[in-house]
């Protein structure tokens, strides 16, 4: 069966442009066009859709809005199309924190240079959020979560102070997952951390600004030199690589050009290896939402030295790829729903949540 | 590089881009009074947004480019990080000028070039959180224009207008020549450096005859080198491109809504319900239901004589099947009054900033449809008019205030169809006319003796501004006083088969009333006969028919009269004019006066037999008789024969003035 898709953009031609785009592939079935966020939410009950794909900037009602109010009588896989200026970025987060799954640039450019691949692009991303017909199931408690966690049996790595370093990637799904995981931390957490998101350039700086506001730990965009502080998370900055360097006692955090053959910019195995290496046995490693792989190598790096590495389970992720590679590769040492992450982190290395 | 003006995704950005610029011309202007409105500073920014999105589709860089800088203009306005300053505003509104200009190179399948990168950079910096740029220079050329403005006065003012000059002017304006008026341009041209073209706004006959052309093909080859002329002026609305298809998402949104949860899993498409359909292939059409009226006329001519009921009922039934297809052709073709009247509160604004008036604009009726071809043609007229509108009738502020009245000054634009045809109207509630003032001004000029002048009406005297020459703004600006526009402008509105006169009250503004017909292909004409050769004269030119004694006549100052309901009219044998030549025969005692309207004068025109009513298709003028003054075209009529069709103000204009110079 096709996918039903609703297309909102407030420009007639976007919506022509989408519909001629989904059209042409004989899996999706344009199934209706809304011009503002009011007429969406007006025709998402009896269209029933699939996906959504939403623009943000719209007359009467915006894409926020629309995606809250959506959310709230239908829960629907909704893609938004976003601009990447950091006006765009906030939005986006905006966007997400109201229940999108997924975001998309509104150029077909800044998806892929080429046209027909950007189209393909955009057409697997509606495909697969629509493999996916609700939201995550509403957060358990937490504080029941970290009751089970606490009479599990804590890492096998042994006592608390083991770890010398946390590190989490995540794709699609992942900043409002990561925001929801880190908010979870408290200010005095007794690790440094390193977080991979795939994101284009313009958005981690605002992403990382965003997560700062929230979180009490500290987060900021990774700059080359940086130096691992404790309680202080440093996001890889969009577009390229993170790495580690050791120096004279210290680790550094080094930002590079990506390799041309790596597809992933910032790619989670790239920052996994480099943990690897540098903490061997001592990371705690987290696989988030997200589509495709990347995560699953370096997660085998990390095992083979010994660190920990756990993956986000099926029903919480926004797309259950990346945490799946590392789980179906045996490599996954703990499956855990969304919401425990955070506090099982703390119990984990030792922190109490404040 | 050179686009392909024929791709369906360039066309489609060309006409959703066209609605959001024509907006954005509005929005701006409105956020200059409400320059705190949210809701509107949201409107524009998504206006850009939206252009800056399609662009980048296509990828047009230098579009992008300068919407993108706009976007992040108005995207600090509209979170209050910056505020609205009339400086900030003349960047801006250059800007729409700019993407304006490249969708005009768009329009013609060119890739536009990069905006002016001074522009850009003066965006750049007000996207800045900085103080603002220094003003742009665009408003200082008002100033600049007042040394060059005695020597534009003396250009304008003492030229009394001669016979010899009238007339190679109405050469002039039949021929498409533009010569006679150079010894104004110069002046004009010095004085208003600020003026981005000279608003010559003049129509000629070639340029109407051209236009013909296009409505019956273009097939003649006679009009090829003149339908070439127009073109260039006409591409930023005359593209290509359809109107139905605006309406595009409206019935697709309705018809999903509508479906219900299963019958919307079944409906397997969202279609477009509307279809993209070349002007060109609609003008055709157009062309093809005249040529069916044609024949149906013919048929109703040649059933006259039999009294077969089956072939009676049958022609009825054409007939009424014709006329609903000509009605429905017709209405495709109609766009709303909007695309012309969208653009005045721009017009508006510009000139009361440069004339340091306060001006407010309210728009009427802009739904109101007309034909597409006369949308376009009315756009010069309109928009001197209301330039004259806000240059003569509204007074200074103080002025204002003086004579009791608020500040700012209001101009009315209204479009209403009343039957076959558009009324528009243009009313200010500035400082009116004196009637006095322009009777002296006549005489001056030499036009016409103190008597005369004396004996004109208000309403005769208001309208004498139509006339050559004749312009009472003591001080020639660079928005209006010339004295050829409004000539030029009546001129063109009666070369549409439209009539235009003016009423006024001294202190409490003035109104100009402007008559078109709703279509120009076809029209409504009587069909008289004179010296044995059928006419058509224009139904709406024609007040009313007369059977009368053309021997009760009286000659005043030399013109002959006729009484009518206790009123003198002038009273013209048709026949003087159109069979000049012809052994001029004996004045029958009794004949058929046609009373002809020309703006608020009335005329009557003897000829030798009526025929009746009949629709003529009009036809353009072969090269020969291209020009000539008084001829608006030709038709063929109900038995076959070819009449011409009349245009009465300018025949009687043309050969009347000698007697009776102040028939307008």
């Amino acid at each position: 069966m096709s996918v039903r898709v609703l297309i909102v953009d407030d420009s007639g031609f976007f919506r022509r442009r989408l519909t001629e785009i989904f059209a042409a592939d004989p899996g999706i079935q344009v199934v209706g066009t809304a011009a503002n966020g009011q007429e969406a939410v007006d025709q998402v009950p009896h269209l029933k859709p699939d996906v959504i794909t939403m623009d943000i900037e719209m007359p009467v009602m915006d894409g926020i809005t629309a995606v809250r109010r959506i959310m709230a009588i239908r829960p629907t896989p909704i893609l938004m199309f976003s601009s990447l200026t950091t006006e765009g970025a906030t939005a986006t987060f905006d966007a997400l924190e109201a229940g999108a799954a997924d975001y998309l640039p509104k150029r077909l450019e800044d998806i892929a240079a080429d046209r027909n691949v950007a189209i393909r692009e955009l057409i697997s991303r509606v495909r697969l959020l629509a493999t996916r017909s609700t939201r995550p199931a509403p957060r358990p408690q937490a504080e029941a979560l970290v009751r089970e966690l606490v009479r599990a049996p804590a890492g096998r790595a042994g006592a608390a102070g083991h770890y010398r370093i946390l590190t989490i990637g995540a794709s699609t799904g992942g900043p409002v997952a990561l925001q929801q995981v880190l908010m979870a931390l408290p200010k005095d957490f007794p690790l440094p951390i390193l977080l991979i998101q795939h994101m284009p350039g313009t958005f981690t700086g605002p992403f990382a600004q965003r997560l700062n506001q929230m979180c009490k730990i500290t987060v900021k965009e990774a700059v080359d030199g940086d130096v691992l502080t404790s309680g202080q998370a440093l996001l890889a900055p969009g577009g390229k690589q993170m790495l580690l360097e050791q120096r004279a006692g210290q680790v550094l955090v080094r930002i590079q050009r990506p390799e041309p053959e790596q597809n992933y910019k910032p790619s989670v195995d790239v920052t996994f290896n480099a943990v690897a290496r540098v903490f061997p046995g001592k990371a705690l490693a987290l696989v988030l939402t997200g589509m495709g792989a990347d995560g699953r190598e370096g997660a085998r790096q990390l095992k083979q030295g010994g660190s920990t590495v756990w993956a986000q389970d099926e029903k919480t992720c926004v797309v259950y790829g990346m945490p799946a590679a590392v789980a179906e590769a045996g490599l996954a040492d703990q499956v855990l729903p969304l919401a425990s992450i955070g506090p099982g982190i703390a119990h984990e290395v030792g922190a109490w949540i404040s | 590089m050179a686009l392909d003006p024929n791709d369906e995704i360039l066309q489609d950005l060309l006409v959703s881009s066209r609605e959001i610029l024509e907006a954005l011309d509005k929005q701006l202007v409105e956020l200059e009074q409400r320059p705190d409105d949210k809701e509107l500073l949201n409107a524009v920014f998504r206006g850009f947004h939206t252009i800056k999105g399609g662009a980048s589709f296509l990828a047009l860089n230098s579009l992008v480019a300068i919407c993108h800088r706009g976007e992040d203009v108005f995207n600090l306005l509209r979170r209050g990080e910056r505020v609205v300053t009339p400086q900030l505003m003349d960047v801006v509104l250059r800007v729409l000028d700019s993407v304006n200009e490249m969708f005009v190179h768009l329009n013609n399948g060119v890739e536009p070039p990069p905006a002016d990168p001074a522009l850009l950079a003066q965006l750049e910096a007000l996207a800045k959180d900085g103080p603002a740029p220094p003003p742009a220079p665009v408003a200082t050329p008002a100033v600049a224009a007042a040394p060059a403005v005695p020597t534009a006065k003396d250009a304008g003012t003492s030229g009394d207008i001669t016979d010899a000059e009238f007339e190679s002017l109405l050469d002039a304006l039949a021929s498409g020549d533009t010569t006679p008026q150079k010894p104004a341009a110069p002046a004009a041209t010095s004085a208003a450096p600020a003026e981005k073209k000279p608003d010559t706004g003049e129509i000629s006959d070639a340029e109407f005859e051209a236009l013909l052309d296009q409505l019956q093909g273009g097939n003649s080859p006679a009009a090829t080198p003149a339908a070439a002329a127009p073109a260039p002026t006409k591409t930023p609305q005359a593209a290509p491109t359809p109107t139905p298809v605006t309406a595009a998402p409206a019935p697709v949104e309705t018809r999903s809504r509508a479906a219900g949860p299963s019958e919307a899993a079944a409906s397997a498409s969202t279609a477009e319900t509307s279809v993209r359909v070349d002007t060109q292939r609609l003008d055709e059409i157009m062309n093809m239901v005249g040529e069916l009226v044609l024949v149906r006329n013919r048929l109703t001519n040649l059933h006259a004589g039999m009294t077969d009921e089956r072939l009676t009922k049958a022609i009825g039934d054409l007939h009424m099947v014709t006329t609903d297809l000509q009605v429905a052709v017709m209405k495709t073709r109609m766009q709303p009054i909007k695309k012309v009247y969208g653009k005045f509160p721009r017009v508006v604004r510009d000139i009361a900033r440069t004339l340091n008036k306060e001006i407010n604009l309210e728009l009427r009726g802009e739904d109101t449809e007309v034909d597409k071809n006369l949308v376009e043609m009315l756009n010069d007229p309109l928009v001197h008019l209301v330039r004259n509108s806000c240059d003569h009738g509204i007074e200074m502020p103080e002025a204002r205030v003086a004579a009791g009245k608020p500040r700012a000054g209001t101009v009315l634009l209204t479009a209403e169809q009343a039957g076959d045809h558009i009324l528009l109207t243009i009313s200010d509630d500035g400082a009116g006319m004196d009637a006095d003032v322009l009777r002296r001004k006549a005489v001056e000029k030499g036009m016409m003796d103190v008597e005369q002048a004396a004996r004109m009406t208000g309403q005769e005297c208001y309208n004498l501004i139509f006339l050559p020459g004749f312009s009472t703004k003591a001080q020639i600006s660079d928005i209006s006083g010339r004295g050829v526009g409004m000539d030029v402008v009546r001129t063109k509105i009666s070369s549409l088969n439209g009539s235009v006169e003016i009423d006024s009250e001294l202190g409490k503004g003035s109104r100009i009333l402007i008559r078109m017909p709703l279509t120009l292909a076809i029209m409504p004409a009587l069909m008289v006969v004179v010296d044995k050769q059928i006419f058509a004269l224009p139904l709406a030119s024609v007040a009313e028919i007369l059977d009368m004694d053309l021997t009760t006549t009286n000659v005043v100052d030399g013109q002959l009269v006729v009484l009518v309901r206790d009123k003198a009219m002038p009273l013209f044998y048709l026949q003087h004019w159109l069979a000049a030549g012809q052994a001029i025969r004996p004045i029958p005692e009794n004949g058929h006066v046609v009373v002809a309207q020309v703006g608020s004068q009335r005329v009557g025109l003897v000829v030798d037999q009526l025929i009746g009513q009949e629709e003529a298709v009009i036809k353009p003028l072969g090269s020969r008789l291209q020009g000539t003054p008084g001829l608006a075209g030709a038709t063929i009529t109900g038995d076959g024969r070819i009449a011409l069709i009349l245009d009465l103000p300018t025949l009687i204009r043309h050969y009347a003035r000698r007697n009776y110079r102040e028939v307008a």
